[in-house]
């Protein structure tokens, strides 16, 4: 698992990569950090660090599946899956090692994101323990969507289209809370509280208010280890499908 | 040793391999040869351990593929028809990923990696990326990435593609090299490559295995009949009915002529082919008819393949064969003769 983990940071961190995924990223945030400044003219209205990591939520959409849209459709690609296949590891294995590359590649972007705060800290006053809840909280997010990417790369061999189809999920994943509020969904109050359970926005805001719940601690994990095994499956599926 | 058992392969309702079963012995190189689309590269996948079989066991030393997966792939080097390479990596890099993936112990690792980059002459593009290397340098990547941790058990599933004949050569010198102490399964439809390198070959069509044998064998049971080539100057009329008289010529299957008054005359003979040959010649020089050429179509493992795959075995179907079979390769020596001796006709 290790040599996996350690071959996709090499992919991601010998090559500009992960640079400029982070540089986005860091551009992203400066930009809502500066605008929120800048409206603090009046006495009345405060900014949080919290309210920008939400707002993130939705440039991330688009961040997380470029970060994931090559972990299998590549190997696809290039043939090397067979390498993978053949050698004696197993596929949850290079399923976890992968993950793992992922999600040390969206730490590294959360570690640049961290410069605001030290910042301002420098200069003003930081509520440092709801600025770790939301930390936490969209450390978990991420991960979930990371899964997610990696899934969804799993079903295609085109990176392109593996972006494509997982922002058009992630996006739906998103507006799963909204759809929940509709007058239509409230006809119907038991599956409107199904479907509102699925959003994983609603959960985000909690952290980000500085409560650690754990059914969304819990939501996040399973929906994590729920992704990782329908992978795991989707692989295995495949190479008894080929053909 | 390695044992495979009636294996099958299904693609859909498609039955790409159906019931094969064969060993291949320590110490020993089996060839697996087969035309395009044969089934070589679903069987060598099999075994390997990359697909799934829908029936059937392979046992590599002693250890069921899919039973424990992970002990049996440990004894596997494979190289697979695309050498799995990663473009972005440098060869050293790559390397040494792969002997991580193969659980080579930290400390031998960059011995390990020398030697095979050694062996394989890559040692002096290892700082390169791989996507910069031509062809013959990515195959070689992938030979070495098979030799990585010196497995028992090596799967080659057409290592020479994209080789110039000096690398050819230099491979299949390696591959000869690994007899000692390896099994080694080697997959190719250039039969004069699976002439000099292997002891054993499998023959398959259409996920059938057609022949399994040692070359000599196969050369003796399957040849068929011995072709000569006579080559006469004038007299085309005489020295025709003169060959097709003598005794022990089945027939003639093909007159060309070379130029205005040269004739070569193809002649297929049954029986004790030496004796008929001695008996031909002194026949044409008693009827006053000049021989400039004569020469046997030796009987080789060309005729026993495209008799084996249901070609005809006319001194053209090696040439239909090669034309089915796709554009040959760099290197593919018989492509070359044959076209030398398709000019010279």
């Amino acid at each position: 698992m290790f040599s996996v983990y350690k071959k996709e940071l090499q992919s991601f961190f010998f090559t500009p990569f992960a640079y400029a995924l982070a540089a986005l990223f860091m551009f992203l945030f400066t930009y809502m950090f500066n605008t929120s400044i800048a409206r603090l003219d009046s006495s009345t209205f405060r900014f949080t660090f919290p309210e920008i990591f939400y707002n993130l939520i939705f440039f991330f959409i688009f961040l997380i599946p470029i970060m994931t849209m090559r972990t299998f459709a590549d190997e696809r690609k290039f043939g090397t899956e067979v390498l993978l296949m053949t050698s004696p590891v197993n596929v949850l294995q290079i399923v976890l090692g992968k993950f793992f590359a992922n999600v040390t590649v969206f730490l590294f972007m959360l570690l640049g994101s961290a410069l605001f705060p030290i910042v301002t800290a420098l200069n003003g006053e930081v509520i440092v323990s709801q600025l770790a809840c939301a930390y936490i909280g969209f450390f978990f997010w991420g991960c979930m969507f990371i899964a997610l990417g990696m899934l969804i790369s799993s079903f295609t061999e085109n990176s392109i289209i593996a972006a494509i189809i997982g922002e058009i999920v992630m996006f739906a994943f998103i507006f799963l809370d909204d759809f929940s509020q509709t007058a239509f969904m409230s006809q119907f109050p038991k599956l409107q509280s199904v479907v509102y359970a699925f959003a994983a926005q609603p959960r985000f805001s909690y952290f980000s208010q500085g409560f650690i719940r754990v059914s969304d601690l819990v939501f996040f994990i399973s929906a994590i280890i729920v992704f990782l095994a329908w992978n795991y499956i989707s692989i295995e599926k495949r190479r008894w499908n080929r053909g | 040793m390695i044992t495979i058992e009636n294996l099958t392969k299904f693609y859909g309702s498609n039955r790409a391999v159906n019931n094969i079963s064969f060993t291949i012995n320590d110490n020993e190189i089996l060839g697996f040869l087969g035309p395009n689309g044969a089934g070589k590269s679903t069987t060598m996948n099999m075994i390997a351990g990359y697909l799934p079989m829908s029936g059937g066991n392979v046992t590599i030393c002693g250890t069921d593929i899919t039973r424990d997966p992970v002990k049996a792939k440990s004894n596997i080097g494979y190289l697979p028809e695309i050498p799995p390479v990663y473009p972005d990596m440098r060869v050293k890099e790559y390397l040494a990923f792969c002997a991580g993936l193969k659980k080579i112990p930290a400390g031998k690792r960059r011995d390990e990696i020398s030697r095979v980059m050694d062996l394989l002459k890559i040692t002096d593009v290892k700082n390169k990326l791989i996507k910069n290397l031509s062809k013959g340098y990515k195959q070689r990547v992938g030979f070495a990435q098979a030799l990585l941790g010196d497995p028992k058990f090596l799967i080659l599933d057409e290592p020479t593609v994209g080789l110039d004949p000096n690398q050819v050569i230099e491979v299949r010198n390696i591959i000869k090299s690994l007899k000692k102490g390896h099994s080694v399964i080697f997959s190719s439809h250039i039969l004069s490559e699976v002439q000099a390198v292997c002891d054993r070959v499998v023959i398959i069509n259409k996920g059938d295995i057609k022949a399994m044998d040692t070359i000599a064998n196969l050369e003796k049971n399957y040849a068929g009949d011995t072709v000569l080539h006579v080559t006469v100057k004038g007299a085309k009329g005489t020295a025709a009915s003169v060959i097709e008289l003598t005794d022990g010529v089945k027939e003639i299957s093909a007159i060309t002529a070379v130029s205005d008054d040269t004739f070569e005359f193809t002649v297929v003979l049954s029986g004790d082919a030496d004796e008929t040959r001695t008996r031909l010649m002194s026949e044409l020089i008693k009827n006053n008819i000049q021989i400039s050429e004569i020469y046997a179509e030796k009987p080789d493992l060309e005729n026993v393949f495209s008799q084996l795959i249901g070609q005809s075995t006319k001194p053209n179907g090696l040439k239909e064969l090669l034309d089915e079979m796709g554009p040959a390769p760099e290197g593919d020596f018989i492509a070359d003769t044959f076209t030398e001796k398709e000019e010279d006709k």
